[in-house]
């Protein structure tokens, strides 16, 4: 297991480590340039761009999603009529292609037949240009990842549900707390280890967000939705600047690094 | 029972002796693909749907396959069809890790990145002996630095092409065939309850699908003459934006436009909305006369500006300099270039032959005015940055449209970039 690790994890990222100190190119030609690639992110206006918009979505995306988990979670934790077939459904979109989720939803938003211009059209509003309004295109886009991931955090928060004992829950309600008073001072504790796991892997997801971008909007408009790793993929497999591209995937590896090291100062500290 | 120093050297050897043995037998069959004389070469084709019509394009590709092989025993040709979408990232990866197919569908805008990088090998034999049969466009868009990359198989073009029933609706007769007939009619079909041009300005579209050959027509350029810079963000660039934004801001072009990449099927104008198209292929045409009726599709000719241009380039088959089999693929490329498959491809394609001395006949009226277009045809501008320049413009043309920025700050934001990746070519 550590072999395989080792082989399709670490020196990966070794190799990437080490491509980005060179220029290396299509041609397999390369020179040292040291940290070239990095003083020249530094300055690239398009990084900056890509990052403010990476920032702004994983704001966007990550409360959405984990609200969305959370609150669906609580609700499948009071059903006891067809859990199983609640659960199934709520997780389904979970296992569609995130492409096939991105086309369907960007008809849904299209601005002259989309689905929610009609529904709105019925009440006098629009047509509203979800996907080419710089404002909203990054909300569209978290609500399609939110909708296709959330099942999965869902899933794990409703087994951190299932896992509170109940006698503490009996005896709040014995002392006379009510329902949100338990959710806050005994649930919501003792989810604080899941929460955290569920935190951190949509904060990755979020900060890794390119396939719905892509397929949506083409990183547009005007690269409103223009994220880092499709920065990153335009500069390996548009600009074949490889050296280039491991620096920005260094980079942004670092930056979810030290966001999950806040996120579990901030809330998978120990009490 | 202990195990003795002799039994674990055993079982430690066996395997890895096996793991030898089986190594070098492996690289035996890899020598049998690059190989001695008396064995069979293996060269791969990755193609893409240039024949639009699957049951078509099978046909033809396992017939070519045959005759092939039958005419050149001693060589497999494997076919593996590719989609157009992210080619170039294909590719790229598959030349970066020195692998990918032997011979290898290119046009004229892909081609210099790969040779900068080494990538291709010239075919300037494959094609000499034919050099003055071809299209004069042909060869030349296939050429980088004196040489030749890839041999022409088609031809294609683009033109005008009108919804017949919206123009008859908006009370228009004659279609637009100018850049001031088009201004003069977007109110009357905006009034009908239609947009006028349709236009991709997603990122990931192609701009020689949409502004460049706007570009062209107001007589302008992409790069400078040496390649080095561009000229875009000049006058008639300028006047080329200006043009665009006019139509945008009058609700002549959809909206959509911003997310619209370069599929008919999916585009306004496919679904009826839109008026007329300026860079339409004989595909499209099949498509669109599938969902209004034949009798509703009109082709024109290309857009005039100041100049009167389309957009067209020849299909070339090119051969990866990393290839074991190099006078195999060149001799698939001889192949493919004889007037009989050129014919076979046009036939089934609706593209045209490259060649001036194989005329495919046609049999559609809509494909016959497309071969009308052919005079005008540009077939881009090549450079080795010409994609990533495309995509650095894409985005301030919807900030131009969009009116983030005026045409002229737009375009300068966009040159400065570009000469600034320019700049960064090796």
């Amino acid at each position: 297991m550590l072999l395989l690790f080792l082989v399709f994890r670490i020196l990966p990222v070794i190799g990437a480590a080490l491509l980005s100190l060179t220029d290396y190119r299509l041609s397999g030609r390369w020179t040292f340039i040291a940290l070239d690639n990095y003083t020249r992110l530094l300055t690239d206006s398009l990084f900056h761009q890509a990052l403010g918009v990476t920032l702004t979505y994983t704001v966007i995306f990550v409360p959405l999603t984990v609200l969305l988990s959370l609150g669906t979670a609580v609700l499948l934790h009071q059903v006891v009529w067809r859990r199983g077939f609640f659960r199934g459904v709520f997780f389904l979109p979970y296992v569609t292609s995130i492409v096939l989720a991105a086309v369907i939803w960007k008809w849904i938003y299209d601005v002259q037949d989309g689905l929610l211009n009609a529904v709105l059209g019925l009440v006098s509003i629009g047509p509203v240009d979800f996907l080419g309004e710089s404002n909203l295109v990054l909300p569209s886009i978290a609500v399609t990842s939110a909708w296709k991931g959330f099942g999965y955090s869902m899933l794990i928060l409703l087994s951190g549900l299932q896992a509170v004992p109940r006698s503490y829950l009996e005896a709040a309600m014995i002392d006379g707390a009510g329902a949100w008073q338990r959710f806050r001072y005994i649930v919501l504790p003792q989810l604080r280890p899941v929460l955290f796991f569920v935190l951190v892997i949509e904060t990755i997801g979020a900060f890794q967000v390119f396939d719905a971008m892509y397929v949506m909007t083409g990183g547009g408009p005007v690269r409103s939705s223009y994220s880092l790793v499709y920065f990153l993929y335009d500069s390996g497999f548009k600009y074949f600047d490889f050296g280039y591209a491991s620096a920005i995937g260094l980079v942004l590896f670092a930056i979810v690094l030290i966001v999950s090291l806040v996120q579990r100062r901030l809330v998978g500290r120990e009490d | 029972m202990k195990p003795t120093l002799q039994s674990t050297v055993r079982r430690i050897a066996a395997p890895l002796t096996a793991l030898v043995l089986a190594a070098a037998l492996g690289s035996c069959g890899d020598n049998s693909g690059g190989g001695s004389s008396s064995e069979t070469k293996s060269i791969t084709l990755w193609m893409y749907p240039v024949i639009g019509d699957q049951a078509a394009s099978d046909t033809y590709w396992q017939k070519v396959e045959k005759d092939f092989e039958a005419a050149n025993s001693g060589i497999d040709l494997k076919l593996e069809m590719q989609p157009w979408a992210n080619r170039d990232e294909k590719i790229a990866a598959a030349f970066a890790g020195k692998k990918g197919p032997d011979v290898v569908l290119m046009i004229p805008d892909q081609l210099p990145q790969y040779v900068n990088n080494g990538s291709l090998e010239p075919v300037d034999d494959v094609v000499a002996q034919d050099k003055d049969k071809f299209l004069p466009a042909a060869i030349p868009g296939l050429t980088v630095d004196g040489k030749v990359y890839a041999a022409p198989i088609y031809h294609t073009v683009t033109s005008t092409m009108f919804n017949k029933t919206i123009l008859t609706k908006a009370g228009i007769g004659k279609p637009p065939e100018t850049w001031d007939e088009i201004k003069a009619a977007a109110p009357k079909i905006k009034a009908a309850g239609f947009s006028t041009l349709d236009y991709s300005a997603s990122p990931e579209a192609s701009l020689n699908l949409n502004f460049y050959p706007l570009l062209w027509q107001a007589g302008g350029k992409v790069f400078a003459d040496d390649g080095k810079t561009v000229a875009f963000n000049q006058a008639p660039g300028l006047e080329a934006l200006t043009f665009l934004k006019t139509l945008w801001d009058e609700g002549a072009i959809p909206k959509t436009a911003l997310t619209n990449g370069n599929v008919v099927a999916d585009q306004p104008f496919g679904k009826g909305q839109v008026a007329m198209a300026m860079t339409s292929t004989p595909a499209d045409a099949g498509t669109v006369a599938k969902t209004w009726g034949a009798a509703n599709v009109e082709v024109g000719t290309p857009l005039t500006g100041k100049k009167q241009v389309g957009f067209g380039l020849p299909g070339g088959l090119a051969v990866n300099a990393a290839s074991e089999n190099v006078d195999a693929a060149k001799k698939f490329l001889s192949f493919m270039i004889q007037p009989a498959q050129l014919e076979d491809l046009s036939k089934a394609s609706g593209f045209y032959t490259p060649r001036t001395d194989v005329k495919a006949p046609v049999t559609d009226p809509a494909v016959a005015k497309f071969a009308d277009a052919l005079q005008y045809a540009v077939p881009g501008e090549p450079n080795a940055a010409a994609r990533q320049v495309m995509s650095l413009l894409s985005a301030e043309i919807q900030a131009a449209l969009t009116g983030k920025k005026t045409p002229q700050q737009a375009l300068d934001d966009a040159a400065e970039q570009a000469n600034d990746l320019l700049s960064r070519q090796r």
